[in-house]
């Protein structure tokens, strides 16, 4: 309790007038109070990422903010800290710094001690007026009156300067708390309307132009995984019961393999067969999105990572486990509860541009970059001349994209945003993402060679913002001349069946 | 990021650096990434798992002549190995990486081995066995003398790294751009890059592709 009082009035302290206005969603207020938690506790590992990021996860707090303190003692967010119970540990190191601190004050001056930092503020300027204003040293000339005036004036000028420079920053930190507020109530209205509006009436309303443009701008954090879970649909018809049997077949295995590896030591065992048992899963774990240190061993959703992604290789042994599902489960278990996460999870993975990803049919894959290519050249025609000159084909840096639907390439809360909008337009979406992102850095682009490029786009720059990507994604035509994605893909289709016979066998699995 | 370029920038640039394609081939999780990340940066950390390919350049000098190696670092995963039989078309050299600590990986190494083979002209391409991992000793698989064997018999380089303790991996890379020079001489320039994506404007785009970094 102490802690989370502690956590949130720092919280209130540096931003007094959003603290006292209590219309802030409820979600963003508990992500906020994760985030400077965490950042008590993990001082070195707090990117400013995160604190987007948290935005987009699912409550970690359902309720309000007045039973916060409830809340927070039940809340599976407290495992957030790993083993280690994290309220005495943030209890403890606070006590001893405050320890610490009065020690330090006690001994170097005596009580009236208060906000001293803020009063030695107060008295720098007052030293320097001080040095300016007085008289010279009297084994020194004196000050003439110009120059005494001059002085003056001087330093009323300096004085007006800081002055004004200090109420155009005081007013930019206005204008972004303005902004933020605004940002605030937005998500709080849009999810007023997705709550009372578009969720009850779900079918007659997926379709029609206010929600598709309400959608656009992105879901708000708190309904996104209900609306990500109906957009998906679930048409392999599973339940949360055959969840738990997947689950505890997986189990099974785990628990036979790691008895036979400790016996006889793989020998004999296939490289297929090794991958199948889930050692590779175990290994990509910790290596799913590791800067948020929840899905890493000890975290609080490891477990969950794990028990989703191996019971989906029992479930679909045809497909198992493919690196890069590992990413899409994670963005799934921040947004839903397990056995719904497991539920979008494979019937994401069962539309078919996903399936034929990770099935990694390759000739799938070639038809979906070569679709791909047709709104590429007919948007971007100079970047892709360029890149045609260099051969750079859109595997190169679409492999890595539709694989994790964004997840690993892109800054969480944009990726969530690119997943909103790919759960209401489908497949096409994806690529349709992939040319915006051309497009937002074509400049730069039509400046590099192959081997710049392919590093470029399979590491793109971090500063990406959501309004510059979507605005760019906007301009993206995705209706060539008169056909549709879909349709250029049905041609496409048709064309490599037709011209089957000319080409490599090789390049199937 | 793009800015991945080599601090060991060769000062005698007066003509225009070989460029060499490397491609880094071997199971998931044996350290590919890891050993370009520490041959680039001098750095060791999680790396991610590599979907389909990544990409770096490394400028290096030897005995006076300025090369660029230009770093394919492909997907270890099994299943991806239709999508990394693409990305060693026109490679210079391969770095085939084993774990030292997993007997399957060295099995795996082998295998790439085979479709090098099948797929180039020994005199082609400049392969080296790296068996990474040497810091995990004491759940050692794969002999030195296993290796270095399989390497003798097959004449390809070979070294043990660890690309956590920085051990031999800038060596290793050294020694593929060694013998990619001694090749290169032999041949009077035959061997640089022939996959259609690098062309005659080399050092006109090396150039540009500086500049526009960042």
């Amino acid at each position: 309790e102490a802690l989370c009082y502690i956590a949130y009035s720092a919280r209130l302290g540096s931003q007094k007038d959003l603290g006292s206005n209590p219309p802030i969603d409820t979600n963003f207020v508990s992500s906020s109070l994760i985030l400077s938690m965490l950042q008590a506790t993990f001082p070195l590992f707090i990117k400013k990422k995160i604190h987007v990021t948290f935005l987009c996860f699912r409550n970690f707090f359902p309720k309000r903010t007045k039973e916060l303190k409830s809340a927070v003692h039940s809340a599976p967010g407290w495992k957030l800290f790993g083993k280690v119970p994290p309220r005495e540990n943030l209890q403890k190191a606070s006590k001893i710094i405050q320890q610490e601190y009065e020690a330090r004050i006690g001994r170097t001056c005596k009580p009236p001690l208060p906000s001293t930092r803020r009063k030695n503020f107060e008295f720098e300027p007052l030293s320097t007026t001080a040095l300016i204003l007085e008289d010279r040293p009297s084994n020194l000339p004196a000050k003439s009156v110009e120059e005494a005036l001059r002085h003056r004036q001087e330093y009323d000028e300096m004085v007006a300067e800081a002055k004004k420079r200090e109420i155009k920053e005081a007013h930019k930190r206005k204008q972004i708390m303005k902004e933020r507020f605004k940002q605030e109530e937005n998500i709080a209205s849009a999810m007023v309307i997705w709550v009372n509006e578009i969720l009850p009436n779900w079918e007659g309303m997926r379709g029609t132009r206010r929600v598709r443009e309400l959608w656009w701008q992105g879901l708000p954090p708190s309904v996104r995984g209900k609306v990500w879970s109906l957009a998906v649909g679930n048409e392999l018809n599973i339940t949360p019961e055959l969840y738990e049997i997947f689950l505890s077949r997986a189990k099974e295995r785990w628990k036979s393999f790691s008895e036979t590896s400790t016996e006889n030591d793989v020998e004999g065992v296939s490289v297929a067969d090794r991958e199948a048992s889930l050692e590779l899963i175990k290994l990509d774990i910790s290596r799913t999105f590791p800067s948020l240190y929840i899905f890493q061993k000890g975290g609080p959703y490891h477990d969950v990572l794990h028990s989703i992604l191996g019971a989906y290789t029992c479930y679909r042994p045809d497909v198992g486990y493919v690196q890069g599902m590992s990413f899409i489960a994670a963005v799934l278990i921040l947004n839903l509860e397990e056995a719904d996460a497991f539920i979008a999870f494979a019937n994401l993975l069962n539309k078919p541009c996903q399936l034929a990803f990770f099935r990694v049919d390759h000739s799938m894959m070639l038809k979906y970059f070569a679709t791909f290519e047709v709104f590429f050249e007919e948007n971007l025609s100079k970047l892709f001349l360029h890149f045609k000159s260099y051969s750079l084909t859109p595997d190169i840096y679409l492999i890595d994209w539709i694989f994790t639907l964004y997840s690993k390439s892109l800054p969480l809360d944009l990726a969530c945003r690119v997943w909103d909008v790919f759960c209401r337009d489908g497949e096409e979406f994806l690529f349709r993402t992939g040319l915006g992102i051309l497009r937002l850095y074509e400049d730069i682009l039509l400046q590099m060679d192959f081997i710049h490029i392919a590093q470029f786009l399979t590491k793109l720059p971090e500063d990406i913002t959501s309004e510059k990507l979507f605005s760019c994604i906007a301009a993206i035509q995705m209706q060539n001349s008169t056909k549709k994605w879909t349709q250029v893909f049905a041609s496409v289709m048709k064309d490599i069946k037709e011209g089957d016979k000319n080409h490599s066998p090789a390049l199937k699995s | 990021m793009a800015q991945m370029e080599g601090n060991t920038q060769p000062e005698s640039a007066s003509q225009q650096p070989y460029v060499f394609k490397v491609v880094l081939l071997g199971s998931s999780s044996v350290g590919k990434s890891s050993l370009a990340f520490r041959l680039i940066k001098n750095d060791f950390k999680e790396i991610l798992p590599t979907l389909g390919c990544a990409f770096f350049t490394q400028m290096m000098e030897i005995d006076g002549s300025a090369l660029k190696l230009e770093i394919w670092d492909t997907a270890g995963q099994e299943k991806y190995h239709s999508v990394c039989h693409l990305y060693f078309r026109g490679a210079n050299a391969a770095v085939l990486v084993y774990d030292i600590a997993d007997k399957d990986s060295f099995r795996r190494a082998q295998n790439w081995w085979k479709e090098l083979e099948n797929e180039f002209q020994p005199e082609e391409i400049v392969v080296i066995l790296v068996g990474n991992k040497t810091d995990l000793e004491a759940s050692r698989e794969v002999t030195l003398e296993e290796g270095k064997a399989f390497a003798e018999s097959k004449k390809l380089l070979f070294m043990e790294t660890s690309a956590k303790l920085n051990y031999q991996v800038t060596e290793a890379f050294i020694a593929v751009a060694r013998e990619l020079l001694r090749r290169e001489e032999e041949n009077g320039g035959q061997s640089q890059q022939r996959s259609p994506s690098v062309d005659l404007k080399e050092t006109a785009r090396a150039r540009k592709g500086k500049c526009c970094q960042d």
